[in-house]
């Protein structure tokens, strides 16, 4: 029966191809000179010039962290190139209609047309390519709302004062190794802003491509929503097939003032490697949000990508009443490795956070949960509950759970469970006894282990999500 | 004919959750007499008996409620039982590690120091403790197990007509005891129940089923209906009842003036 | 490098007797084993600054002996600031005890594959009982051998340092009892290692009463290995001091072995105490369940780390791990952190991990009798705490520790009273 599962899951990943755009990349390495060259490819004022040479100097006297539950060998950081931009961008178009039309094929061919009338209605894009965002869509219509939704290298430039006022607010520049990189080198990302008030519009998204050889992506996104707002945010990813690995290392800020809330969902699909583990992306993203009175963020993933994934976002809750959540559902096989999970810091009374995760593992992969749970003094009547479910496929890959639970206030209450099972074979045998063929029963099962955290994702999302997973259960069964 | 109450229960209006349950119950009881509270679920038959022993989270938003003279609404719960009134419950909880044996000492000693009695000894109290659960039929094993612990429904509900029978309270309120009961448990609880009439002690019964008023005559029965007693008679209401049912209860809520108004403006 | 462990280091004489191998190895290890900082995982919560910043009180044999549990059968050794205090003289067939520094040849030869055999390398404190330790017993059960007596080893320690070491081997189809028992609150330092070594289908009952308190600086480990369809049923209780640290590690290395283990904390005034506890599945078809339960008073701290290690080969495993942890104090701590590490993909593993309040229903039932608040609270920690202890194989024992505990209650009255 395993066999027949692993067949199942033999998947073909669909946004491998290499698309023929020419780039300007800058050549291996990374030094001051280097970070000076970002900044002036992109006419930085020079406080984010400053901001970033500190943050530099912070990363060289820091180490790789070596707690994760992950194999992989070490970085040189000397071999990744830290900036590539397609040429045609050289002179930024002003309208879609200037876009390299190459581009806009690119993210047809991944499902995310980018000309507006062809578009989902109710989703704003900002198209992120290598180092650069091409394109952002629907502004005009989020600007009527006082939404602000742009490339970050552009915030930096229109709203230097919001921009100097919480970039590196919530994770800051020293919290850790990737983190400390990505201040010293990020090149594009989304920014957002919601106004007082305001309920966004339409659902604000970002995609994600990698396409150079050898070159690193290192975005930034930082979501500001103001007093009362309310923006749901969704975020893709996808790179070509390559025999080597490429570096990705984010980093996501949320802020949710008084009554605020933020969505944010990924569906992560980087090019995980082949069966041997040869190439695929390494994924090290810090994702960090903090809650002020009664707001609410709310992270949901589907992680089915990277060869490598060390991920966990956070929410800091700091104002009273305040909620986090935390939806995963992590997919491994081949050789791919997955730690990850979140932090719920409780600082506010009454403070709430929900903590669901799914992990699947398949073929030789290894999928860890690794959670934080702090209950601190300040935290009356706080409660946490997490639930994190393992599904092993197959005897050669591993399942880990490593929640941390902190608390120092007699009033919070925390609540940890965590499961381990197995497709088993009773139950594919009920799904083919009842006429389903085995790769159909094994996508079914999985699908039923995630519904808790699909249904939490945003229509168009949950779909797609879904798609996937059962694009990485085909391949069939002969 | 005495005249003296030993409850009375004024205007009652209580909420949970901020939801209004009881919305205004009016109940005399007098020494020695037996009163059975029917009415369909969800009715705040439950309810009246948490909010009269003073559950947290149960407010009283209006009305008086009087124990044997003294207005108990301030009382704490520990309090409101040494002063004699006792809830029956209808899913007693279980507390795991802490033996019956310690809890009704515990219990007993407290109500007897309530009364400036000297704690039982330990002998004696094993005693009575053997004697009653004798007498609800339950082994004396059950006395050193967990309190309900792993008790079966009809046990739990046995265990408390025990707990009733050590407690020696004035006002019993035994919400539903006869619920899950096979018919030699129903007359365990009833033999309980009516060993226990001295002519001074009340019992308010609430229950579904005429079967278990067939052991305990009551002298009255209520309806409640939506938080209120809607309409009260001798034994031979939960007769009626059975017979009809609840139906008539809506055509009653049609005729209301009031009660349509507020559904209106909702 | 602590200035603790090169004291003492410097006053190890690497003496000749059979262990002297054993010895010779942890040194060595331990000289290349950095001394554990914040960073380091095992000792993430627990600061070891105590160790070289306390003053050691000066031992004396004036020390008051505890009462022995009634109405069963003891064989009774005592250990006062490390050293036994009378000659074993046990004739029980199919049993041997002998002190470790007076071992004849076929002790030794069994002392040599118990020791280190279930204590992984890893423990610091365990490599410095390794080197240390020259007293301590070996216990020994002939195969098919059911001893009827419980054995207690009582410790008693009022000042200096004392490093223990007991082997316990059971043959195959061995039934055993051991009690560990461990107590003084002054300051003093003690290392106190077992290792169990289980035949196949051998029964061990243990039980470990970590009862050091106050200025006590104790390091503890238990460690098992069960071949074949054996099992262990252990209970620890452990309350804490200035430092108390105990290691545990379940290895199954036989197939169908069964373990159980109830664990206890109880924690008061500025006391820290940090539980490890390691289960290796490396053979199909064994059984773990655990579940430990802590209350936490003062400004006390209670570290939890549970790791359940479930290999490839360890198909149809079933284990299970529950931590329960009730904070007193607006002061108190808990870490706890439950681990699972799978591999083998046809196992059921479960854990889980909580901190609350007591249950208010429970609560509102017994106050509904009567039963003041107070005495409400004292019921339902004392029963949260009595459900495992009533779990215990050996009645007698029970009665003893619920004594032992309320004494511990009663201490901790006034905070149990006081809602969070
Ligand atoms: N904590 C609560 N929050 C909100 N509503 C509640 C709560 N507790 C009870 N209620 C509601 O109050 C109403 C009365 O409940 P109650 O248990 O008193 O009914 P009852 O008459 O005893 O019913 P039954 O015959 O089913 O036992 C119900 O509608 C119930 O859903
Ligand atoms: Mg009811």
């Amino acid at each position: 029966m395993t066999e027949e599962i692993d067949k199942a899951l033999a998947r073909k990943y669909e946004a491998g191809f290499v698309s023929a755009i020419e780039s300007e990349t800058f050549p291996p390495g990374l030094d001051e000179e280097v970070i000076r060259k970002i900044s002036a490819m992109k006419n930085e004022p020079q406080w984010m010039l400053d901001w970033r040479l500190k943050a530099f100097a912070a990363w060289q006297e820091m180490e790789t962290p070596d707690w994760a539950h992950l194999n992989f060998p070490v970085i040189n950081y000397q071999d990744i190139s830290y900036y590539s931009a397609p040429k045609s961008m050289a002179d930024k178009p002003k309208s879609l209609d200037e876009v390299d039309p190459e581009l806009l094929r690119t993210y047809e061919k991944l499902g995310i047309p980018l000309i507006e009338q062809q578009m989902l209605a109710g989703i704003a894009v900002d198209a992120v390519f290598d180092s650069v965002s091409v394109v952002t869509t629907f502004r005009d219509k989020l600007e009527e709302a006082g939404v602000i939704f742009c490339p970050i290298s552009e915030a930096v430039h229109k709203y230097p004062e919001l921009v100097k006022k919480y970039l590196g607010s919530v994770v800051p520049q020293k919290d850790n190794y990737f983190a400390a990189l990505n201040c010293a080198v990020f090149t594009d990302g989304s920014f957002v802003y919601i106004p007082k008030g305001v309920r966004c519009p339409m659902e604000l998204s970002t995609y994600f491509r990698i396409n150079e050889q050898n070159t690193g992506q290192f975005e930034r996104t930082l979501i500001v929503a103001d007093e009362g707002s309310y923006v749901s945010y969704l975020e893709g990813c996808t790179a070509p097939q390559r025999d080597e690995n490429q570096l990705h290392a984010a980093v996501v800020e949320l802020v949710a003032m008084d009554n605020a809330e933020i969505k944010y969902s990924t569906v992560q699909n980087w090019y995980p490697g082949d069966e041997e583990g040869r190439g695929g992306i390494y994924n090290f993203v810090t994702k960090r949000g903090i809650c002020h009175t009664n707001a609410k963020i709310s992270w949901t993933q589907v992680e089915t990508g990277s060869a490598i994934t060390w991920k966990y976002p956070s929410c800091v809750l700091k104002g009273d009443n305040s909620v986090g959540e935390f939806y995963s559902v992590a997919l491994t096989r081949g050789k791919q490795q997955a730690d990850t999970g979140t932090k719920m810091i409780h600082l506010g009374k009454n403070t709430r956070s929900t903590i669901i995760s799914k992990g699947i593992s398949a073929g030789r992969s290894n999928n860890a949960y690794r959670g934080l749970v702090r209950m601190n003094p300040g935290a009356d009547k706080a409660r946490n509950f997490t639930q994190c479910d393992s599904l092993l496929i197959g005897d050669q890959c591993g399942a880990h759970t490593f929640p941390y639970v902190e608390s120092r206030n007699p009033s919070a209450i925390v609540e940890h469970e965590a499961t381990t099972s197995k497709v088993s074979d009773d139950q594919l045998f009920l799904c083919q006894q009842r006429g389903l063929d085995p790769e159909k029963a094994v996508s079914m099962i999985v699908n039923g282990f995630c519904k808790e955290v699909f249904k939490e994702l945003p229509m168009e999302f949950a779909v797609e999500a879904g798609k996937l997973l059962e694009i990485s259960l085909e391949g069939s069964v002969g | 004919m005495t005249s003296k109450q030993l409850l009375t229960v004024k205007g009652l209006q209580a909420k949970v959750d901020e939801k209004d349950i009881l919305k205004g119950l009016d109940l005399d009881v007098k020494p020695g007499e037996v009163h059975a509270i029917m009415g369909p679920n969800g009715a705040g038959k439950s309810t009246f008996g948490y909010v009269l022993s003073g559950r947290d989270g149960y407010e009283i938003t209006g009305g008086e409620v009087v124990l044997d003279g003294k207005d108990i609404t301030e009382m704490d719960i520990e309090e409101r039982a040494r002063a004699g009134l006792f809830l029956a419950f209808q899913y007693p909880v279980e507390i795991p590690g802490v033996s019956n044996l310690e809890f009704l000492k515990a219990a007993v000693d407290a109500h007897r120091e309530a009364q400036g009695l000297e704690p039982l000894s330990s002998k004696d109290f094993l005693k009575e403790a053997r004697e009653a659960s004798k007498k609800v039929n339950l082994p004396a094993e059950f006395l050193k197990r967990g309190v309900n612990e792993g008790f079966s429904g009809g046990e739990k509900k046995r265990n408390e007509i025990m707990q009733m029978l050590l407690l020696k309270p004035k006002l019993c309120i035994l919400d539903e005891s006869d619920s899950g009961l096979d018919i030699d448990a129903l007359q365990v609880v009833a033999e309980g129940v009516n060993s226990m009439r001295d002519g001074e002690r009340s019992f308010i019964v609430v229950t579904h089923y005429q079967r278990l008023l067939d052991y305990i005559k009551p002298d009255y029965v209520h309806v409640l209906s939506d938080g209120k007693i809607v309409k009260s008679g001798d034994a031979s209401l939960a007769l009626e009842l059975e017979a009809q049912g609840y139906s008539w209860l809506a055509e009653m809520r049609e005729a209301d003036p009031e009660e349509m108004h507020r559904e209106v403006s909702e | 490098m602590s200035f603790w462990l090169d004291q003492a280091l410097a006053q190890a004489e690497l003496s000749n007797d059979c262990l002297a191998e054993h010895r010779a190895k942890s040194l060595e290890a331990l000289r290349a084993t950095p001394w554990p900082t914040r960073k380091t995982e095992a000792w993430r919560y627990t600061p070891l600054l105590s160790l070289d910043n306390s003053v050691i009180d000066e031992p004396n044999d004036n020390i008051d002996y505890p009462g022995s549990p009634e109405g069963v059968e003891l064989i009774e050794l005592f250990f006062v600031n490390g050293k036994l205090q009378s000659n074993i003289n046990v004739a029980v067939e199919g049993l041997t005890i002998a002190s470790l520094d007076n071992l004849n040849d076929e002790q030794q030869a069994v002392a040599k594959t118990v020791c280190q055999s279930a204590k992984p390398s890893r423990h610091l404190f365990g490599m410095v009982n390794d080197v240390l330790a020259k007293q301590g017993v070996l216990i020994s059960v002939a195969d098919g051998s059911d001893i009827k007596p419980i054995i207690r080893l009582v410790h008693l320690q009022n000042g200096g340092q004392s490093h223990v070491r007991h082997l316990i081997k059971l043959g195959q189809g061995a039934k055993v009892s051991v009690i560990e028992e461990y107590r003084g609150e002054q300051s003093f330092v003690a290392t106190s290692f077992s290792e169990f070594d289980l035949g196949d289908d051998a029964v061990l009952n243990h039980y470990r009463f970590g009862l050091q308190t106050g200025a006590a600086k104790a390091l503890a480990g238990c460690h098992f290995n069960l071949a074949n369809r054996s099992q262990m049923h252990s209970t620890l209780v452990s309350f804490g001091s200035v430092l108390s640290r105990l290691d545990v590690d379940i290895n199954h290395a036989g197939e169908h072995a069964l373990a159980t283990q109830n664990a206890i904390y109880l924690l008061a005034d500025k006391e820290l105490f940090d539980l490890h506890s390691n289960v290796e599945h490396m053979q199909p078809h064994g059984t773990t369940e655990e579940n430990v339960r802590g209350i936490i008073g003062d400004s006390a701290k209670a570290v939890f780390n549970g790791r359940i290690h479930i290999h490839r080969y360890a198909q149809k495993t079933l284990a299970e791990l529950n931590n329960r942890n009730l904070l007193l104090t607006p002061k108190a701590e808990i870490n706890t952190k439950p681990e699972l590490e799978i591999y083998a993909d046809d196992v059921k593993c479960a854990h889980g991990a909580t901190v609350a309040e007591l249950d208010n229903k429970a609560l509102y039932y017994l106050r509904s009798r009567g039963v003041s608040e107070q005495d409400a609270r004292i019921m339902l920690n004392f029963g949260f705490i009595n459900e495992l202890i009533e779990q215990m194989p050996a009645e007698p024992l029970c009665e003893w520790l619920q004594g032992e505990l309320r004494t511990r209650f009663g201490d901790l009255r006034t905070q149990l009273s006081v809602e969070g």
